[in-house]
Order: C-alpha cells, then sequence, then structure tokens
C-alpha cells in the first residue's frame, strides 16, 4: 500500500495529470461555450482529429510548429462553420451534423493522410513540428510546485489560461450575455434584438477553436505524429465532463481535472501488481460517483428550496 | 420543386455510390486476363486482403511477398483489396475462387474461417493462410502460424542485455518494460517469450507489464510508457499497434530505448527522425513475405503439403529480429555475439520457449508477478 501512495503523491503523477487533461479540457470547453448557446455540439472528437492531422501537415510543409497550431485552429473553425451552415442554415438536426463530422472524419483523415504522405496508418514519414515546453524561470525553481507545474507544453499553459478567459468571456462580455441568453431562451433574446442565428454561429465556431487546439496538442505537443483515430474517445470524455461540470467554467475546468486525475491514475497504478482490468475501470466509476454525487446536491438543493 | 431536387441529388448518389462500390470489389476481378482458352504454364496467384495497402505491416509484408512471388518464380499475381467492410469479403472470396486462379492467398484471424468455408467448396483450388493461429485447416489450405514467442525471446534478451550493458541511454536499474495492446493471448505470446529471453540472458531481470487496453491510441501509450522509463525501465518492447507508437516518443523524451514489432519500425522511423529512430534498438518481425514466397515456390514444385497448420519460426526463417543499420551501430558487439548464439540454440532446439497461446490465465499471471518489479 505504501508504493500505491507514493505513485500518487509523487511529482510525475502530479505532472501528468495535467498532461492528460490538456486535451480533454480544450474539447470541454468547446462543448461548454455551444451548450451555453444552445447547441450541442456532439462532433468534439472528429473536429479534434481534423484538428490533429491538418496541424501535422501544414507544420511539415511550413517547417514551423506555429503555423501547423494556426492550420488546425482554421480547420477546427472551418469544419465548424460547414456544421453551422448545415445546422443553422439548412436545418439539419444538430445531433446528424455532429454524427456527419465524427464519421467524416475518422475517413477522411485518413484519406487525406494517405493522400499527402502514401500512409494510412501514422504520420511518421512526414516531418511535422512539435510546440515547444516551456520552463517558467522562478517558477520552476519553487520546490514541489515547480516540478509540477513548470516544463509543461505551450498548450497545455494556453488550455489553463483559456478557462479563465472563457469564464470572463461567458460572465463579463456582451457576446457572453448574448451566448448565454440565447440558450436560455432564443425567443426572449430575439425580442430584445438579439440574432439568435448569428450567436449561434459564433458559439459554433469557438466550439470548434477549442477542439481543435485540444486536437493539436495530441499531434503537436503530447506526440509528434498524428496517427488513425489517435483522438480515443477524448472528445466524447469532453462532452461528458461539460456535462458533469453542470454547464459552469469552473465545474468543466474541474471535472476535466477529475477525469484527468483518474486517467492518469489508472495509467500510473498498472505499475503496481494490481489487476489492469480493474484498474481500467477507474474513470468510469469516477464519472458514475461524480454524477451520483452531483445529483444527490442537486435534488437536495432542490428539496430545501421547495421547503422553504 | 425543391424535394424533387433533392430526391435527384440523392438518388444520384446512390448511384454513384453502388457503381463505385461494385466497380471496387469486383471491377478488378473481371479484369483479369487469359480464362480457361489460354493454357499458359504461368502459375495465376491472387491476394485477398481485408483493409487497404498502405498500412506500413501486415498487408503491405504480403503485398511484398506477392510481388517477390511474381518476379522471382514468374507468376501471374494479382491483388484484391476488399475493404474493411466485413459484408463484402464472402461475395468476394466466392467470386475469386469461383475464376482460373491457382492459389488464393488471405491472412489473419478475421477472414480464416471464411477462406476454410471458401476452400472447401472449391476442393480444386489451392490456398495459403499467411497469419492465423486456428489449428483447424481444410484439406486444400495451407495455413502459417508465426513462432512469435521465439523471436520475442530474442528481443527480450537484447532487451536484457542492452539494460545490463553500459549503452549511453541504460541505466544501472536491472529493468525493462513491455506494453501490450491488450491482455489477450495473441499479445501474451509475445510477452511470454519476451520473459523468458530475457530471464535467460540476465537471471534476476525485472519486466515492468503494462496494458493499454486498445490499439489505436498512442497518447495513452505514451504516458503508460513515461511512467515505465520513470521507473527505472530502460527497453521498451511495444506490441500494441497504433498505440505502440506513444512508446518512441517517450523513448525521444527520456532518451531511453525501444524494441519494435511486427514490421522494421527503426527504420521506417528514420527518414524523417534520426534521432528517435536511433533509439529503437530492434524490431520482433515476422517475415510474412518470406513465408508467402516460400509456400507458393512449394506450391508450384508439388512439395508443399496442404491441409495443415504450420508453425514458422526462427528456425524457418518465419521470424526474426530485425538487425538493421541502427541495431548493428547501436548495439555492443559483446551483446551481439550473444544474440547470435541464443539464436543458434533456439534453431538448433536446445532452448524451448513456452507459449502463451492455450496457456492457462493464471500461468500467465504467475509468470507475469515472478516478474513484476
Amino acid at each position: 500500500m505504501d508504493s500505491f501512495w507514493s505513485v500518487l503523491f509523487s511529482t510525475d503523477f502530479a505532472f501528468s495529470v495535467l498532461r492528460v487533461t490538456t486535451p480533454i479540457l480544450f474539447a470541454a470547453l468547446g462543448a461548454l461555450i455551444s451548450n451555453k448557446a444552445g447547441i450541442v455540439n456532439i462532433g468534439m472528437e472528429g473536429t479534434m482529429l481534423v484538428g490533429a492531422l491538418t496541424g501535422v501537415i501544414v507544420s511539415a510543409y511550413t517547417g514551423s510548429a506555429w503555423i501547423g497550431l494556426l492550420g488546425a485552429v482554421m480547420s477546427g473553425i472551418t469544419l465548424s462553420a460547414i456544421l453551422a451552415y448545415f445546422t443553422l442554415k439548412i436545418k439539419t438536426h444538430i445531433i446528424l451534423g455532429g454524427i456527419a463530422i465524427n464519421m467524416f472524419a475518422s475517413g477522411g483523415t485518413v484519406f487525406i493522410l494517405y493522400l499527402v504522405s502514401g500512409d494510412k496508418g501514422t504520420s511518421t514519414s512526414l516531418q511535422s513540428k512539435v510546440l515547444p515546453n516551456l520552463h517558467i524561470p522562478l517558477l520552476q525553481d519553487i520546490p514541489l510546485i515547480g516540478p509540477i507545474l513548470s516544463g509543461h507544453n505551450v498548450l497545455t499553459y494556453v488550455s489553463l489560461l483559456a478557462v479563465a478567459g472563457v469564464y470572463y468571456m461567458l460572465k463579463r462580455t456582451p457576446l457572453g450575455l448574448q451566448i448565454r441568453s440565447v440558450g436560455e431562451n432564443p425567443q426572449a433574446a430575439q425580442s430584445v434584438g438579439i440574432s439568435v442565428g448569428k450567436i449561434q454561429f459564433i458559439a459554433l465556431l469557438l466550439s470548434g477553436f477549442f477542439a481543435a487546439l485540444g486536437g493539436a496538442f495530441m499531434s503537436m505537443g503530447y506526440l509528434s505524429l498524428f496517427s488513425r483515430d489517435m483522438t480515443a474517445g477524448r472528445g466524447w470524455i469532453a462532452i461528458a465532463a461539460e456535462a458533469l461540470g453542470g454547464g459552469s467554467t469552473i465545474g468543466t475546468f474541474l471535472a476535466s481535472l477529475i477525469f484527468g486525475a483518474t486517467n492518469a491514475m489508472a495509467n500510473a497504478l498498472q505499475i503496481l501488481k494490481i489487476p489492469s482490468e480493474l484498474i481500467a475501470t477507474f474513470p468510469y466509476v469516477a464519472t458514475v460517483v461524480g454524477l451520483l454525487v452531483y445529483a444527490i446536491v442537486e435534488s437536495k438543493r432542490k428539496k430545501r428550496k421547495k421547503g422553504i | 420543386m425543391k424535394r424533387s431536387v433533392l430526391a435527384f441529388v440523392l438518388v444520384a448518389v446512390m448511384l454513384i455510390s453502388a457503381c463505385s462500390g461494385g466497380g471496387k470489389n469486383t471491377g478488378p476481378v473481371n479484369e483479369t486476363p487469359g480464362n480457361s482458352g489460354s493454357k499458359s504454364e504461368k502459375l495465376k496467384v491472387v491476394l485477398l486482403i481485408q483493409g487497404t495497402l498502405g498500412d506500413k505491416s501486415f498487408f503491405d509484408a504480403a503485398n511484398s511477398g506477392l510481388e517477390q512471388v511474381a518476379s522471382s518464380l514468374q507468376a501471374e499475381t494479382k491483388v484484391i483489396e476488399m475493404g474493411l467492410d466485413s459484408t463484402k469479403w464472402e461475395p468476394t472470396f466466392n467470386t475469386v475462387a469461383g475464376q482460373d486462379w491457382d492459389v488464393i492467398i488471405a491472412g489473419g484471424s478475421q477472414i480464416t474461417e471464411l477462406l476454410n468455408a471458401t476452400a472447401e467448396k472449391h476442393p480444386d483450388k489451392k490456398f495459403i493462410n499467411y497469419d492465423t493461429d486456428i489449428p483447424e485447416v481444410a484439406p486444400n489450405v495451407y495455413a502459417i502460424s508465426y513462432a512469435v514467442n521465439e523471436v520475442s525471446f530474442l528481443a527480450g534478451a537484447t532487451a536484457a542485455l542492452t539494460s545490463v550493458s553500459d549503452l549511453p541511454n541504460a541505466n544501472p536499474d536491472k529493468k525493462i518494460g513491455f506494453l501490450g495492446g491488450m491482455d489477450i493471448p495473441a499479445i501474451n505470446a509475445f510477452l511470454i517469450g519476451y520473459i523468458e529471453g530475457a530471464q535467460y540472458a540476465v537471471p534476476d531481470i525485472k519486466v515492468a507489464v503494462s496494458y493499454a487496453g486498445n490499439f489505436n491510441d498512442p497518447g495513452k501509450g505514451k504516458e503508460l510508457s513515461l511512467l515505465q522509463y520513470n521507473s527505472g525501465v530502460d527497453v521498451i518492447f511495444n506490441v500494441a499497434g497504433g498505440t505502440g507508437l506513444g512508446v518512441f516518443d517517450a523513448a525521444k523524451e527520456k532518451k531511453r530505448y525501444a524494441i519494435g514489432v511486427d514490421s522494421d519500425q527503426g527504420t521506417m522511423i528514420e527518414g524523417t527522425d534520426k534521432d528517435k529512430a536511433n533509439l529503437i534498438i530492434t524490431s520482433a518481425v515476422k517475415k510474412i513475405d518470406q513465408a508467402i514466397v516460400h509456400s507458393v515456390r512449394g506450391i508450384k514444385e508439388g512439395t508443399l503439403e496442404l491441409g495443415k497448420l504450420d508453425v514458422v519460426g526462427l528456425k524457418q526463417d518465419g521470424v526474426g529480429i530485425a538487425r538493421n543499420d541502427i541495431f548493428n551501430s547501436v548495439v555492443s558487439e559483446n551483446i551481439k555475439a550473444r544474440l547470435v548464439e541464443i539464436e543458434k540454440k533456439l534453431i538448433d532446439g536446445e532452448i524451448k520457449v513456452s507459449n502463451a497461446m492455450g496457456m492457462q490465465t493464471s500461468e500467465v499471471d504467475k509468470i507475469r508477478n515472478s516478474v513484476k518489479p
């Protein structure tokens, strides 16, 4: 049991939690913004995948990781614009649109990868670039906290800043107010002169932007390559994290961290003599427990309200 | 008006997709030149693959075998890519078996049953199953299984010897690692061979074992590898498909060694990332191409005995570790000499390697736990 705690209370483990959380957090923030505007974007997984591939290809051809990142972001926004056109303009069902995006991404990325590199599995024949890791001066010298917080990929820091950014945007800016009002009551929003379609369009573009950042992190930060279906369900976990977070920015952040931590824990505990099948269930058990706690708290709160 | 346009477009799309689907599957088959009229002496060999070419591994290796068959045996050959849709495999098998091919080649556990069933319906044709573990074989099928436990034994010996050596990226800890895709017999066949090989070379070696639970998540592969490297492991053998690619990223980050699987993964990466490739000291390779050439030659010369499952190991040159430029430049001379010696003993049957196929789960557990660090 000693080794159990020594695994969980090591700086390496805390460091890996942030790393595992990053892609989930990006996509969860994207899901949050579109949900706030009243549209459920389930195309996160596909958008991440397209972002991951575009980042690799663009960086390989331009020789710059930053231009690659820009390309990834642009591809995510473009894909979301297509989704927005179909769902907002010609009124396709949003869920069907999201499914289409995911299926297109799974097959389409392999097709494009084949056109570009001649391979159908991985991008190892492309000389793609990787975004740098940042060692923060001063911070990295602090014992305990330094090794946990310093030395991450630049996108990990961006994801943490994005939490603050999204929080501020939703709470304090006119756009955030419009997004929230459109999501809560589109008729009321329209009656005060807000263009519902336009706001939802912007919200979808933003969700594509964040999903693509998550994808770019996968292929240009976390790893240095693209491989088919490499997001492996992280887009879906992100949607779950947003739901678990109860639709608030802080909640989404915490839920993403919980998912990240349980995943990192499932990885870390494999080293110990615990059956790997049992460990693999951790993230899912944590989800169920999380939802249970949330439901209990919520129903108690409602009861109390009624009581008063 | 709008509706009729939409309906028209839909019908057009369906028609086009129906045509293209058909074209892809039957088109190439219909093109096959020569029929019963032209009785040429050329052996006609067709390869069916349940996927597409370009995977840099399994199917490409089979295709390269077929190309060698075409050039060295002057056979007439054709590859048919059946795609991933399993409902299209059976019709394609039936169509191809009904044509005038002499030898029909396919491989993989997923199509073994279909291949045997087709073979039974067409007793005049000869079939080759180039990779299966299922011992039931139709009388006109020649099935091949690879002794991955033997090549993993060599990979384990390489890892263990590297771990205790004074190579620049090895550490003093006597620990090596294994990353499997799933905890299943096909993967554990590699693992058990790897453990036995490592223990043969360095008796008190420890082996850290992780399973990713999937074959397409390199992120998880990297995460698990980083943990192993951080715990003092200095060589990891990956048997995890796409997930295993994460091992190489982790190896580069931590400056430790890795071992590839199935195809020569070091050479594959060498072109784009030399630093990373130089850490992949070797790969445990299935020589699918050689197996195909060998068995087609056997059919041509009438020496091949059909209706059985042959296990090809180091002795038959069906498997081997990649002795590429990286291996030659990175691995020290005395390790190379030890490996040659061990390989010779394996070939002569002096060393017997256990096989996890057909082993009880509890036995695998026991072996795994006995070497856990």
